[in-house]
């Protein structure tokens, strides 16, 4: 077989073929795909506009409440704080899924050719540019829209052309870092931001003064554009520069991790996305010796909290989640809304429930270990309440505490933490979506009847543990009927959560 | 270890997480010779296979091929190594003689139009040839895969377990194919459970084993796949 090596593709000419090959019967027109650039775009002017309405609505109201006692940390700082949040997780995630990757396809068909990596990548920086693009947009609109002084149209063309570039600057380092191998500290690294960032103000907010307002920073124009637009070329140049040094294995890798989160996302299996996506479980330092465990449902227990344990930014998830209720107390005007307060609250505690619903996930990803045990299903899954009890009776009073200031909203939080506890393990327990049922036509495609229930099986009995705490904070104060009430009610429902955690099958 | 081998390998410790999975391997192949692997389910010959061809990064040890260290990114190693492990992936728009149309013409191969065609009736696609990979059967897929690294000039040849999913007398053939290119120059290192497979194409076997890694006959290697 004869070849010649300038006869070769190159990894454009790869891609070309690729393209080629596909068009060749595919059905799309110009015309069709002209019209669904059109839709797409008519449906983005659509969401900015209601979003954009409804956050202008929201600063209104807000701005027309009277202040709130003991608010004390700007709108803007809480705005900065949410857009911080939403940042880590896309950098979080995109460090995750490489951010360069290979599809299964082309990491079979199209690394092992001797084209050149970085053309046959470049496409694929095109890609992860737009995911940045949109996610920058997606980020900087809310915030810019929601400032309490109501932004001007040039002001909000910046901003979001500011955070485009930002994005895309971010993207390039993230790859030249994936191209040096040093992307593992990336993701760690951006939930300790996310979590000093709520926990910090939170703090400060509550037992001291917080003076600082972020505002735009005051320099010129072309300095606040050049800048940005020289870091994002700067970044994206080196990013495509080192493509060629990926290493096929790694982009496999994260190819695959790509693939699974995708088809996890497809088919709303929340569970599997959430293991796609995870970081990986480090093996342990030391070998636990267990010598507590006398009972089986010690054997529980004690398994979970090496579970637990060894759950990459627990910690981190449960500090968001104690302290993100109290960002939204101590935050002028959010604070003086009780069913924004409420919200957060909700949020907070579902962060915090999801981190300690981990050993119930893996449980019921393995069922094996427990079956082991000499005890009945019911009585494993009891056992397995206790280590979220623990858990969230501490997040939820500490949060509870902090957000009215006193000891008896430490007791209301306290008393909501059965239900929340029975949520995690409800959650942890929840069953796979039925595809083999009737299915229901949705924007999303077919989604298979009773998909709202399944997916938000645990976080429901959960909100409804709250119900009293949110009572409690429209009235305002905790009467002791509401406290022996929502401990009633908390313990009903934790206790219908761990009865029917597991579905008869 | 062998003089001027094509393939050098020193103290190689292969794993995951720097955690080995088999014994270290020491071994060299001569050009125009097969090397044969064999071991238990899960005993790490993929693994060892993956880490030979850059796929996966080495513990410890070496691999050297044709003289110099192996790195995947070398456009070179390249075009000089071709693979079939355990890849069961394709562009789902692409017709299997499009794949391999893409891999030719990848490699700059001269005409590369008939070649495909003579592959693509070698490996008994031809009816199956214009078809899009779902429309395939696994057996299928799996001949379309072996295609491909017949299709580009090649002068190692790394397969996984290449008896898998295909039918006796597929298996007969790609045997014999393999047999007359290494008659002909071509190196081949494999990994299998087949017997057969084994003693046709193999001159040495390497036993992959937690306590050490070996090379035996395939007359021995046979024994030993018998015993289970």
């Amino acid at each position: 077989m004869n070849a010649d090596p300038a006869a070769e593709l190159s990894g454009a000419g790869v891609r070309r073929f690729t393209r080629q090959a596909t068009a060749t019967r595919a059905d799309t027109s110009w015309l069709t795909l002209g019209g669904d650039v059109l839709s797409a775009l008519t449906t983005a002017g659509v969401v900015v506009a209601v979003f954009g309405g409804a956050f202008s609505a929201l600063r209104e109201r807000i701005a027309a409440r009277p202040e709130a006692a003991a608010t004390d940390l700007p709108g803007e700082l809480t705005a900065l704080v949410a857009a911080l949040l939403v940042t880590a997780g896309v950098v979080a995630l995109l460090s995750r899924l490489g951010p360069l990757s290979a599809t299964p396809a082309t990491a079979a068909w199209w690394l092992p050719l001797p084209a050149d990596r970085r053309g046959l990548l470049r496409g694929e920086l095109r890609r992860v540019c737009g995911v940045g693009l949109v996610a920058a947009v997606v980020v900087a609109l809310p915030v810019v829209l929601a400032a309490p002084a109501a932004p001007t149209l040039p002001e909000v063309v910046v901003t979001v052309l500011a955070a485009a570039l930002v994005s895309l600057a971010a993207v390039g380092v993230l790859v030249v870092l994936q191209a040096r191998e040093l992307t593992g500290w990336v993701a760690p690294a951006a939930g300790a931001v996310a979590t000093v960032a709520v926990v910090v103000p939170a703090v400060v907010g509550t037992v001291g003064s917080w003076t600082w307002v972020p505002t735009a920073p005051d320099i010129s124009l072309p300095l606040l554009g050049g800048v940005p637009v020289l870091l994002a070329v700067a970044a994206l140049l080196a990013a495509d520069r080192v493509s060629g040094r990926l290493r096929a294995g790694a982009l496999r890798e994260r190819g695959t991790a790509v693939f699974v989160a995708s088809a996890s996302a497809l088919s709303l299996d929340t569970r599997e996305l959430g293991r796609a996506l995870g970081t990986p479980v480090h093996p342990p330092r030391r070998t636990r010796s267990w010598s507590w465990v006398r009972e089986p449902w010690q054997a529980v227990v004690a398994g979970d909290l090496a579970v637990f344990s060894r759950s990459p930014w627990r910690w981190g998830q449960l500090a968001i989640g104690t302290a993100l209720p109290v960002l939204a107390a101590r935050t002028d005007g959010l604070g003086g809304v009780p069913a924004l307060v409420a919200v957060a609250v909700v949020i907070g505690w579902s962060v915090a429930a999801v981190a300690l619903g981990e050993p119930a996930r893996r449980a019921h990803g393995a069922p094996a270990a427990d079956r082991a045990l000499p005890m009945g299903a019911k009585d494993v899954v009891r056992a397995r309440a206790i280590v979220p009890v623990v858990g969230l009776a501490v997040v939820c009073a500490v949060s509870a505490g902090v957000v009215g200031l006193g000891w008896e909203w430490a007791a209301l939080g306290a008393a909501t933490a059965p239900a929340w506890a029975g949520a995690a393990v409800r959650g942890g327990y929840r069953p796979e979506l039925d595809w083999s049922g009737p299915v229901l036509s949705s924007p999303m495609g077919a989604v298979p009847t009773g998909v709202g229930v399944t997916l938000v099986r645990g976080l429901d009995l959960g909100v409804l543990g709250t119900v009293p705490l949110v009572i409690g904070l429209l009235l305002g104060e905790v009467p002791d009927l509401l406290l022996g009430i929502a401990l009633g009610w908390s313990l009903l429902l934790g206790l219908i959560s761990v009865e029917t955690a597991q579905k008869k099958g | 270890m062998a003089k001027n081998a094509l393939l050098e390998v020193q103290d190689l410790s292969v794993g995951y997480g720097g955690e080995p999975v088999c014994a270290p391997v020491t071994l060299g192949v001569q050009a125009g010779t097969a090397l044969g692997v064999i071991g238990p389910n899960g005993a790490g010959k993929s693994t060892v296979l993956q880490t030979l061809v850059g796929l996966l990064p080495a513990i410890a040890g070496s691999v050297q091929f044709d003289g110099r260290e192996v790195d995947e990114r070398d456009a070179g190693f390249r075009r000089d190594v071709a693979t079939v492990l355990d890849d069961d992936a394709f562009f789902p728009s692409l017709t299997g003689a499009e794949h391999l149309l893409l891999t030719a013409r990848g490699h700059g191969v001269t005409a590369p139009d008939a070649v495909v065609e003579a592959e693509v009736e070698e490996f008994g696609l031809a009816d199956r040839a214009h078809a899009l990979p779902s429309a395939l059967s696994s057996g299928q897929r799996r001949r379309l895969a072996l295609a491909a690294a017949f299709v580009r000039p090649a002068k190692l040849l790394v397969l996984d377990e290449p008896e898998r999913r295909l039918d006796a007398q597929m298996r007969r053939r790609l045997a014999a194919r393999i047999a007359a290119d290494v008659a002909e120059g071509l190196t081949v290192v494999f990994a299998s459970h087949d017997a057969e497979f084994l003693s046709t194409v193999a001159r040495r076997v390497l036993v992959v084993d937690d306590h050490a890694c070996t090379l035996v006959s395939p007359k021995a290697a046979v024994a030993a796949l018998h015993e289970g």
